[in-house]
């Protein structure tokens, strides 16, 4: 781990200022997943700006029935907070699904939607990687894929988004808000994380110096249920192979809503319009549940390890809806 | 060998390490229920400063990012990856290690469990897993049975696989704290 | 003392060191004046090392040095290793057993210009910090000419060399096979894994002129100093070993690594203690692993099920700078009756670091493929699997024509099928349901040979009233400490609280390895010798002229409890020794195998009983629960004793479901940590319950133990895909065993 500068920051307005325009800054919260990466030398900040000290710990409820979520919530409190627990359990499941508990109690809510892929050929800066270094190739297309994304894929990129709580976010609905040279701007969630496409190394919509302060969560669809399933191979601490984060509200025997979102098989965590059109007004049955599991993963692109994914995902989509809609 | 840059009440707490460069940063915290300042650069990280500072080795380095647990400590009464946090970062923080658990010369309940139930082979992970059974123990917010327990334990590996043991060890300390 | 210490259920003597933290691991030695080394890792698997620039990496702060093959002392190209070195110069490695010197990798580091696998070290930095040392190591960089790289068993058409002596043949195999009833063939592989012990592999090294002393992380304090000092030319007295507590091996830390010369060669650079900490990336790379292997079966038998023939022709992964043999078919011969049976093995070199012994080495890997045949070979009869055992069962050793000195298959079976509920299963596949899973119920054999090697240990009965037991053997987890105080309790009488016990130092009376399940048979017999000679000396110290005893015959004496008696004084060894001005009675012995070993074949067996669940709907495959029977002989310490297959069983579940090293077709190493590569957590883990049976083996030793580390890995993975097998109808020959192997059955 190379060394770097060490800032320390009171308020959100001297820590955008510390930061400033400067490419070679970073800013730290929990630092679970950035000291990761500066120790694995992939991440070479010259300075890093501590946000800890900030005040964005607090949850609020807003008049409109949304939520809005401190930047530096860690990831436990914002899974066992009284609102979550009872308005977005599907939120509070993908977070308790997410890392350990040690990991939980200090990774922030703003660290989280930052979290960078585990691609293996992302983390070894010896590998060739267009995410790290564009124009480098990507070791993942011709090499071990058994962990990479399905949906979202280029030719240049197939690096899986690793988060399960933006998965959860991702089928609430939610938006992003953040602070920066160019005053303080918000950014629809599922508009915040970028597609690969040809430009891989650019993840999010976030400019230079730009810090997330609060992450808010759309009002509760009435009447809904939620519930969050992650597959993996080994029962907890690992990242997913496939999860499915789904949000249904009924009318009588029919759907009214439903919000279906993807992790461990997107290059973004991944909602699915395709799958929540296949659902809406129809019957809660399994043949229902298929369909929409169909419809979510008819855009998906298989490589050499990574093929059995398709329908594990298929199976989490099928499954989380039928024990959603199964809730008494 | 002493270094003037630290300033502990406690001769045990001197670090050996006395290189200095231009960018260190002084931080002050309580470790083990003692005040201690440190002067370390910024890539410190808390378990190097912790075993090679301040000779604090009962916490251990498996892995070294976050993805086996053998550093866990509590950080303000919360289990934390040592390894994955920067000493810098914790001016005014309350640190405990394994090596401020027992009191007076009396094993900690948890330990005295592990004792009992043999919940460990060769040792490596046990800081670890004691740390994270302290802190769930003070949770109320993690259930008690034994599945919530495993779940909240999982990111404490253990190669030897003593987990059946840890496991009993953890809902005995629990019976008895 | 009234009651047996030995078969007693003991507390750990060194708990509280290893709960409070003050447990003193290689890495947790600072020493005054100590620096850091960091190794830097080739990044290719294969080619030569052609520029090495370290210009930047110099000028960083706190470098001291850089350890590289320019400056790293010469070969002496000699075969005549004199007794004390020349200056500056190593010594080829040596690599043997029988001297006690073997290493994990014969190839001395920056040997040659060659890069044989990722990770071999190209440099070492020095640096004053371990932060400024791991800073400094990123700034080297290196130019290869880069090679096509054999990146694995399974990604290569060569044959291999054979391995001649591990070539097993008895009756006719193939004719038999050709004439049988009931036959099949089949190929099983297993993946290679790694040991990932959870403490890292460390070296700490000091030279004190021409004195080395090094704390490392070791399975092997004496075979470590005897390697050191054959490559540096010095004698084995020079050389101290240090190793009080390790953070397990599990073999890893059998044999020493490059790490700990290049850790020593700096040491001696600078003139200061350097300490080197490997991260968990190089551990995967330089520190050994258990080879891939691929195995072929050939199994016949007759329509009852009496096997006819078995044939079993395997490969295992070595590199290209050692010649690692995998004993995969050990077992195969000895475990079941069978009159027809060849065995082969075969070397593959590929671009990986040096394969090394991993828990129960060869013979598991060989177990999981012969118990899944046995498995096939049941399903072929109609036959329930443990029928086909029974059927099968060896009344001697078939492959030595001896006896056995203690075969209690039989009753493991038993024990282990009732308290599992085995006469309740239906053979019917998938036929098992609850919700929506389907259970699965599978079992196999377990088996481990019983092993034993020479041993020296001191026993000193002491003035302050404490007993001290040494001998240069280790723990590595299994409880060594406190099985040695228990045996000095029981012949002494004195209390485990009085009882010390001195392990992991090269200048102790040389002990074994801790490997091979060997180190309990091997340590206890002398401990117990030199406990008798202590006590003797006593006798002979008390009946001296001017003595408390003067006079008296020491056969008259009695020691009991600690005290010495002729029926009408009696005197504590204590207040004897204090009367007598005497600091201590010391005593000695060595102990060794003997003549039983051509009386008897000595090898442990047990069986697993295995529920898995599995959730077609949304492919989750898990262990619900494991019940195990196992025969040992005698455990010294059944809590410590059970705990061993426990863990043994959990390192099983991940060889069956999980561990899996992966090199990409560049032979690059894909995922090298605890968090790509899985083993088993809190989680996953089922009932497990375990039974060990209380059959002494007097014949091998006088304590009746058969040792008991490896066993409980033996079969387990077979017993999980023999379960799968019941659960899914998809017979799984490679392991691990992957969702994308089940998803399509539904």
């Amino acid at each position: 781990m190379r060394n770097f500068d060490y800032q320390r920051a009171g308020d959100v307005a001297e820590a955008t200022a510390l930061h400033g325009n400067d490419h070679s800054a970073d800013f730290i919260a929990g630092g679970t997943n950035l000291i990761d990466m500066v120790k694995l030398d992939i991440m070479r900040p010259q300075r890093l700006v501590d946000v800890n000290r900030l005040p964005l710990t607090d949850l609020e409820s807003l008049d409109d029935g949304r939520l809005k979520i401190g930047a530096l919530v860690t990831n436990t409190d914002l899974a066992y907070h009284e609102r979550v627990l009872a308005d977005y359990p599907v939120l509070s499941e993908a977070l308790l699904s997410g890392a350990s508990t040690q990991l939980r109690n200090v990774a922030t809510t703003a660290g989280n939607v930052m979290q960078r892929t585990r691609c293996p050929y992302f983390r070894n800066p010896a590998r060739p990687c267009n995410k790290r270094e564009p124009g480098s190739g990507c070791g993942a297309l011709e090499g071990i894929n058994r962990n990479h994304a399905v949906l979202g894929t280029s030719e240049h990129c197939i690096a899986v988004h690793p988060s399960d709580m933006c998965v959860g976010m991702q089928a609430l609905g939610a938006t992003i808000t953040v602070e920066g040279p160019g005053g303080t701007r918000d950014i629809p969630f599922e508009e915040y994380h970028l597609l690969p496409g040809d430009t891989p190394e650019r993840e999010h919509d976030l400019n230079d110096g730009e810090l997330i302060t609060h992450v808010t969560l759309d009002a509760p669809i009435d009447g809904a249920r939620g519930h969050y399933l992650k597959l993996r191979d080994r029962m907890s601490y690992e990242f997913a192979l496939a999860s499915c984060a789904a949000v249904v509200a009924m009318d009588g025997d029919a759907i009214r809503e439903a919000r279906i979102a993807l992790g461990g098989v997107g290059t973004k965590p991944w909602r699915s319009h395709e799958a929540e059109a296949a659902l809406s007004g129809q019957p809660a049955t399994e043949e229902t549940f298929e369909k929409a599991a169909e419809a979510a993963m008819a855009g998906a692109v298989a490589h050499r390890d990574n093929a059995f994914k398709i329908p594990l995902a298929k199976q989490a989509i099928v499954r989380a809806l039928a024990t959603v809609t199964a809730q008494g | 060998m002493m270094d003037d840059s630290v300033h502990s009440p406690d001769d045990a707490l001197q670090p050996r390490d006395a290189s200095r460069s231009s960018n260190t940063v002084t931080v002050s915290l309580t470790l083990n229920g003692e005040p201690v300042t440190l002067e370390v650069e910024p890539n410190v990280v808390l378990l190097d400063a912790l075993r090679e500072r301040l000779d604090l080795t009962g916490t251990k380095k498996g892995c070294d990012h976050g993805q086996c647990g053998a550093c866990t400590v509590l950080i303000d009464g919360h289990s934390a990856n040592s390894c994955l946090t920067l000493a810098v970062m914790h001016e005014g923080c309350e640190i405990t290690t394994v090596e401020g658990l027992a009191r007076d010369g009396q094993l900690h309940p948890v330990q005295e469990a592990f004792l009992e139930h043999d919940a460990y082979q060769c040792g490596y992970c046990t800081a670890g897993q004691m740390m994270s059974t302290v802190s769930m123990l003070n949770d109320k917010r993690i259930g008690s049975d034994d599945a919530s327990v495993k779940e909240a334990m999982s990111g404490n590996i253990c190669r030897c696989g003593a987990y059946k043991n840890i496991l009993s060890a953890v809902q005995s300390a629990r019976a008895k704290a | 003392m009234t009651e047996s210490i030995i078969g007693h259920r003991t507390t750990r003597i060194d708990g509280e060191l290893k709960l409070t933290g003050k447990a003193d691991y290689a890495a947790d030695h600072n020493l005054p004046g100590q620096v850091y080394g960091y190794p830097v890792p080739s990044t290719i698997a294969r080619g030569r090392l052609v520029g090495l620039d370290l210009d930047a990496a110099r000028q960083a702060p706190g470098v001291i040095e850089i350890v590289h093959r320019g400056n790293f002392p010469a070969l002496q190209h000699s075969d005549n290793n004199p007794a004390c070195g020349s200056e500056g110069r190593l010594f080829h490695s040596p690599n043997t057993m029988a001297e006690q010197n073997k290493v994990g990798e014969a190839r001395l580091p920056f040997e040659d210009d060659g890069i044989h696998y990722e990770g071999q070290y190209i440099a070492m930095v020095i640096a004053d910090t371990f932060e400024h040392a791991r800073a400094a190591a990123r700034l080297v960089t290196a130019r290869y000419e880069e090679e096509t790289a054999v990146p694995g068993l399974f990604q290569t058409d060569d044959e291999g060399e054979e391995a001649g002596d591990e070539a097993v043949s008895r009756g006719d195999p193939e004719g038999a096979f050709e004439s049988a009833p009931v036959k099949f063939d089949h190929t099983y592989t297993i993946a290679m894994e790694t040991h990932v012990a959870m403490e890292l592999h460390a070296s700490n090294a000091t030279w004190d002129g021409d004195r080395l002393t090094i704390y490392e992380s070791t399975q092997g304090v004496v075979f470590q100093r005897n390697a050191m000092a054959q490559i540096f030319g010095i004698p084995p007295e020079k050389v101290t070993v240090i190793a009080h507590y390790i953070g397990s091996g599990f073999g890893s830390k059998l044999f020493m690594w490059p790490h700990a010369v290049i850790t020593a060669v700096a040491a001696k650079m600078v003139g200061r203690p350097v300490k080197t900490v490997l991260s968990r990336q190089q551990n995967f790379c330089s520190a050994g692993n258990r080879p891939a292997s691929r195995q072929r079966i050939r199994m016949a038998a007759d329509r009852d099920g009496k096997l006819l023939s078995i044939r079993h022709d395997s490969q295992n992964e070595t590199s290209f700078v050692d010649a690692y043999t995998e004993s995969v078919g050990s077992g195969t011969p000895r475990v079941y009756a069978c009159d027809n049976v060849s065995v082969s093995q075969r070397r593959v070199q590929v671009n990986h670091g040096t394969p090394t012994s991993m828990r129960a080495p060869g013979e598991v890997s060989g177990s999981v493929a012969l118990e899944i045949a046995m498995d096939e070979m049941a399903i072929e009869l109609g036959m329930d699997p443990l029928e086909l055992r029974r059927r099968n069962f060896a009344e001697r050793d078939p492959s030595a024509d001896l006896p056995w000195s203690g075969n209690h298959l039989r009753e493991c079976w038993d024990d282990a099928s009732r308290r599992f509920g085995w006469e309740k299963r239906n053979p019917q596949i998938g036929s098992m349901r609850d919700g929506h899973e389907i259970i699965g119920w599978g079992m196999a054999d377990a088996t481990w040979e019983a092993m034993r090697s020479h041993c020296k240990a001191r026993v000193e009965l002491r003035a302050d009233g404490k007993v001290q037991v040494a001998c240069g053997t280790q723990d590595i987890g299994t409880g060594t400490y406190t099985i040695v105080a228990q045996t000095a309790s029981e012949l002494t009488g004195v209390p485990l609280e009085r009882i010390e016990v001195k392990l992991g130092d090269s200048t102790l009376p040389a002990g074994p390895l801790s490997g091979g399940s060997m180190a309990t048979a091997t340590t206890l017999p002398a401990v117990a010798g030199a406990t008798r000679d202590a006590i003797e000396q006593l006798k002979q110290l008390a009946i001296a002229d001017g003595a408390p005893f003067e006079g008296k015959e020491a056969d008259a004496l009695t020691f009991e409890n600690g005290t010495l008696s002729d029926g009408s004084q009696t005197l504590s060894f204590a207040e004897l020794l204090d009367k007598l001005q005497r600091g201590m009675a010391e005593g000695e012995a060595s102990a060794a195998p003997g003549e039983e070993q051509d009386k008897f074949s000595f090898r442990s067996f047990g069986a697993h009983f295995v529920e898995v669940r599995w959730d077609p709907g949304i492919s989750r495959l898990r262990v619900s629960r494991v019940v195990s029977t196992i025969d040992v002989g005698r455990a010294i310490n059944p809590l410590t004793a059970r705990n061993q297959v426990e863990g043994a069983i959990v390192m099983g579940m991940g060889m069956g479901m999980f561990e899996e090293t992966e090199y990409d077709s560049a032979g690059n190493i894909y995922n090298n940590n605890y968090a790509d590569y899985i083993v088993p957590v809190h989680a996953d883990i089922p009932d497990i319950e375990v039974e060990l049976l209380d059959n002494p083996d007097y014949n091998f030793n006088e304590f009746g133990v058969r040792g008991i580390g490896e066993i409980g890995i033996t079969g387990m993975a077979a017993a999980i895909s023999n379960a799968v097998y019941h659960a899914t109808g998809k017979r799984i020959r490679d392991m691990p065993i992957k969702i994308a192997d089940l998803i399509a059955s539904r």
